[in-house]
């Protein structure tokens, strides 16, 4: 892996902390697991708990659970060997026990990835609902467990509307139900509702954390989501294609704000909260390609597929975070402009 | 030991009580666990088991119903209701039945207090997780000072440690560790009180015992008391003594705190620790006597 | 005033958590006394007992002078208008030994108690007082220690078990008029049953609070004469009702009635009137139950050590209602570390 990626993702992590860590102090000699733990939301994790470790004598182990715990050493030979770091292989669905050890737990296994949920809809519903309920099952019988973090989706609050500017937790829009196109989001409400079960009955300290749209390092480019098909449209020299009239409104978090964001919600968030994970700074996907082509030295073709615009229903998913803002004291330290400069500089950096 | 040397023992009911007893069964000398039974093999417990390697089955009391010769002694970590239904028939079948519900049908056994008393019953009893825990005190100072007017045990245990059973069940968990301190203390006053403390990160079990007695001798009753705590952290080994006896306040008061083997169970759930290692304590005591091997050591109380 | 504001009842818990200011030694006469003296002022419903309520008599908690049959023997041909309520904890108290009884002897209302995050404790006990036909009422105590989110699940608990009401109590004195606001608006506006709030004034607001309670729909109001209570006491119920009454609530008690009854309960039954002194203040603070004071000011004595680090350390240790065993732990504990707890805020 290139020497010059790694700087990258450990000058982002630096630039989280202008005064220091001492929000994630609570990290200090704990033992953290984390489902999914290989995925965009696990490596940032690890990443970031890599470097306070390094950094400012942390402390803190992980433990990246993940089916394809191999892959890990391709993707992040720098993180895989380390000795903080332990992968585990298992499927969240089969879990039966955790190590004793870990205190606290992120659960952010699960997919995504709309194709996934297309062609496997039942695989997908079993994974989130199913999975859920084995990873907390477990939970409850670890004994020095803290605080426990379950990543659902901003979708579970249904359509956002145009004329909504930021949508906040307590937003409830339409929601499909009863087709395919919904499993997912319907499989997340169910396991939101599956944490509130275990926080009632088992009295489980969880926290749920709603994550909307990211952009950064280890996001893969192949996703079938508008900015990772920009920038690799960008990055192969273009030209950039919109789906539609590029009046569709996103907003994007950057991949270590991210990471900092969920830490900050795993020790500090309010047991039995949903917070918004996400940034609150709009864009349409034709200002968003501008933006990504004007960052290249030989600027990409930008190309509407205005064949399909007439049909092209425009629309729009951007979080109100004032919650984590202002109860969790969060900021965000990457600008949409910085994220995706940083975004294709690692990119470039591809060997 | 000759692996043949083992008694084979059956647990009935795949719950949390089940499992947890199940690890502590595969790592005894003198039992082995020769069928695992619930009703649902897709259960944690079932799960479980199948990975350690242990017969299961889903056919509840049916199992020993269709294979009566499985096993000598049965523990039940069922429910109440269920083990009405189950004992009848495991008593045709001569089996030993060690019953850790609340059904309170046999010998209400207490290892440290009347070990002897309960290996000459078909049907052992454990009451409950508060009485494993208080009534080994309160016998003691019932033996040390004579009248106890009154007796009293308060636990507080974790939240979490506490299932939808033991929520709804209080007032049978109350009336049975009542019944058992009357019992062993010859006292006609007994209270048991309850309380779940959800804190985070979760506190281990702690039972006080107060007593109201004429003559409040502590120095005889501190020596039996700490005898008393060596023989219980024989079978529990997380049983420690917090607060010897002190007189305060017009009263005797004793505090312990029980923290879990942590075997399938975290350890905080000593409440549920306790009553498995006394279940243990008192299968594994059968196991001898019925296989002729000598005691490891005399376990039966001074009286 | 408001035609759209509902009127409030007042629940009159002299005889209750008064108990816990003179260690659970009132006796039946001080009760008929005063019970009768209520009944006059028109109060919605006097609740009488032991501090922690039925069963609670016991050398944890104090042994009551009076046993609670007794007790309510001697109030119940006192009242009329004015119901006789009962206060219930699972864990203390059990069905067949102490409630039924309690409704044999008469009890109207009983209230069944849990500390905030245990209301599944209170299934059977609540079913059983609205299966005899009791009116019944939920009270999550501690309530300062739980989200207002924990706090309408443990309430839906409870009313899907059948309470009738559900009332936050704030047992260590420790809320502020602002988180009054916040948990009862949001519990008023997500359940379908009243709400009621229970202060005590360990933070000089139990007033302060009850009114906001009101103002933001709670139904249901505890004070008692003159706040008698332990350690800083509760809302003293003349107080409480002069004001609802000149900010415009109704609560159908007479307020020379009430002033009345508080006269004959400062000659009958408060021995010294609760006032915030330092360890009230430190117990509210830390928020530690209040039913606690008399037990650390006698057993800090005893082992020579500040009581007001014995209460810091039992909120740091998140010590509950019925956990006073914990007072003698933590207090040899402190004296073994030398008396002085250094450190804390």
């Amino acid at each position: 892996m290139d020497i010059r990626k790694q700087e990258i993702t450990r000058e982002d992590c630096a630039t989280l902390f202008p005064n220091g860590p001492a929000a994630l102090a609570g990290l200090r000699g704990e033992t953290l697991l984390v489902t999914g733990g290989t995925g965009f939301v696990g490596t940032w994790l690890a990443e970031l708990g890599a470097w306070l470790n390094d950094e400012h004598g942390f402390g803190l182990h992980m433990i990246l659970l993940s089916r394809q715990e191999s892959d890990f050493a391709g993707k992040a030979p720098h993180l895989a060997g380390r000795k903080d770091i332990r992968l585990l292989k298992m499927d969240v669905r089969n879990v039966q026990e955790f190590p004793p050890e870990v205190t606290l737990l992120v659960h952010a296994a699960g997919t995504p990835d709309n194709r996934f949920h297309a062609t496997d809809p039942l695989s997908t519903m079993d994974i989130f609902v199913r999975g859920c309920r084995s990873v907390l099952n477990a939970a409850a019988r670890l004994p020095a467990l803290k605080r426990v973090l379950h990543l659902s989706s901003g979708l579970v609050c249904g359509g956002q509307p145009l004329d909504l500017p930021r949508m906040p937790e307590s937003f409830a829009g339409r929601a499909e139900f009863g087709s395919v196109a919904s499993c997912y989001t319907e499989s997340k409400r169910m396991a939101e509702t599956v944490c509130a079960g275990f926080r009632s009955q088992h009295r489980l300290p969880i926290v749920v954390a709603r994550p909307f749209a990211f952009i950064g390092p280890y996001q893969l480019l192949d996703r079938p989501w508008a900015i990772n098909n920009f920038v690799r449209d960008a990055l192969l020299g273009g030209p950039i294609r919109i789906q539609g009239d590029g009046e569709t409104v996103r907003s994007y978090l950057y991949g270590a704000d991210l990471a900092c964001w969920l830490y900050a919600m795993l020790l500090e968030g309010q047991i039995g909260h949903a917070y918004n994970v996400g940034s609150p700074e709009p864009v349409t996907l034709k200002d968003l390609a501008d933006l990504i082509a004007d960052q290249l030295s030989r600027r990409p073709k930008i190309e509407r597929n205005l064949a399909t615009a007439s049909r092209f229903q425009a629309t729009r998913f951007v979080p109100d975070v004032t919650l984590a803002e202002s109860t969790l004291g969060l900021q965000r330290r990457f600008p949409l402009l910085a994220a995706i400069r940083r975004t294709i500089a690692w990119n470039q950096a591809q060997a | 030991m000759d692996v043949s040397r083992k008694l084979p023992v059956a647990i009935l009911g795949t719950g949390n009580i089940g499992t947890d007893l199940l690890v502590k069964v595969l790592r005894s000398e003198v039992l082995e666990c020769a069928l695992f039974v619930g009703r649902n093999l897709q259960s944690t417990g079932m799960a479980k088991a199948s990975s350690l390697g242990v017969r299961i089955s889903d056919q509840s009391i049916d199992a020993f119903v269709r294979n009566p010769d499985c096993c000598k002694l049965v523990f039940d970590c069922t429910s109440a209701r269920d083990h009405l239904v189950h004992w009848p028939i495991l008593q045709k079948q001569g089996k030993i039945v060690i019953d850790l519900t609340p059904a309170k049908v046999g010998t209400m056994c207490v290892p440290a207090v009347n070990l002897q008393e309960g290996l000459q019953a078909q049907n052992v009893n454990m009451v409950t997780c508060g009485g494993q825990c208080s009534t080994p005190l309160a016998y003691a100072i019932s033996q040390t000072l004579g009248k106890v007017e009154y007796i009293e045990v308060v636990s507080s245990i974790a939240s979490r440690s506490a299932g939808p059973g033991t929520r709804i069940n209080i007032d049978e968990y109350i009336e049975t560790t009542q019944e058992a301190l009357e019992k062993f203390t010859g006292c006609g006053r007994a209270k048991a009180i309850l309380v779940l403390n959800p804190a985070q990160p979760c506190i281990d079990m702690q039972t006080t015992v107060f007593a109201k007695v004429a003559n409040p001798d502590l120095p005889r009753l501190d020596a039996a008391v700490r005898a008393m705590v060596a023989k219980l952290q024989a079978y529990v080994p997380g049983y420690q003594l917090v607060i010897p006896p002190i007189y305060e306040n017009g009263r005797i008061m004793v505090m312990v705190r029980v923290q879990g083997m942590g075997d399938y169970l975290p350890k905080y759930a000593g409440n549920l620790d306790i009553i498995n290692c006394a279940a243990m304590a008192m299968a594994e005591e059968f196991a001898r006597k019925l296989l002729g091997a000598p005691a490891p050591r005399d376990r039966e109380g001074a009286a | 005033m408001n035609p759209t504001t509902k009127p409030i009842l007042i629940c009159d818990v002299t005889l209750r958590d008064g108990s816990h200011a003179v260690a659970h030694q009132l006796t039946a006469a001080q009760m008929e006394v005063y019970a009768r003296a209520a009944e006059k002022a028109g109060i919605g419903i006097l609740e009488i007992g032991h501090g922690n309520g039925l069963g609670a008599s016991s050398l944890q908690v104090g042994l009551a002078a009076t046993d609670d049959r007794t007790l309510l023997r001697a109030v119940r041909p006192c009242l009329s208008r004015t119901r006789l309520g009962v206060f219930v904890i699972p864990g203390f108290a059990t069905i067949n030994h102490d409630l039924k009884p309690a409704i044999q002897d008469g009890a109207d209302v009983v209230k069944v108690a849990s500390h905030c995050t245990e209301a599944d404790t209170t299934q059977r006990l609540i079913g059983f007082a609205r299966e005899s036909g009791k009116e019944t009422f939920g009270v999550l105590m501690m309530s300062h220690m739980a989200p207002k989110e924990t706090l309408l699940e443990e309430s839906r608990k409870m009313q899907s078990y059948g309470a009738e009401g559900v009332i936050l109590m704030d047992s260590a004195g420790a809320y502020l008029p602002e988180d009054v606001a916040e948990k009862v608006r949001f519990l008023v506006e997500h359940l379908s049953i009243p709400v009621g709030f229970h202060s005590h004034n360990n933070l000089g607001m139990a007033v302060a609070n009850a009114l906001e309670a009101a103002r933001h729909g709670a139904t249901i109001l505890d004070g008692t004469a003159r706040g008698f209570g332990a350690g800083a006491g509760n809302a003293p119920i003349e107080v409480m009702v002069g004001v609802l009454q000149k900010a415009g609530f109704a609560t159908g008690v007479d307020l020379y009635g009430i002033l009345d009854a508080v006269a004959v309960a400062e000659r009958e039954v408060i021995t010294t009137v609760p006032s915030i002194r330092g360890i009230s203040l430190v117990s509210g603070l830390a928020g530690v139950f209040s039913g606690f004071a008399k037990h650390v000011e006698r057993v800090a004595k005893e082992y020579a050590v500040d009581p007001r680090d014995v209460f810091f350390e039992l909120g740091r240790r998140r010590a509950v209602a019925g956990q006073e065993d914990l007072i003698i732990d933590v207090a040899i504990e402190l004296a073994d570390k030398g008396g002085k707890n250094r450190g804390h805020p």
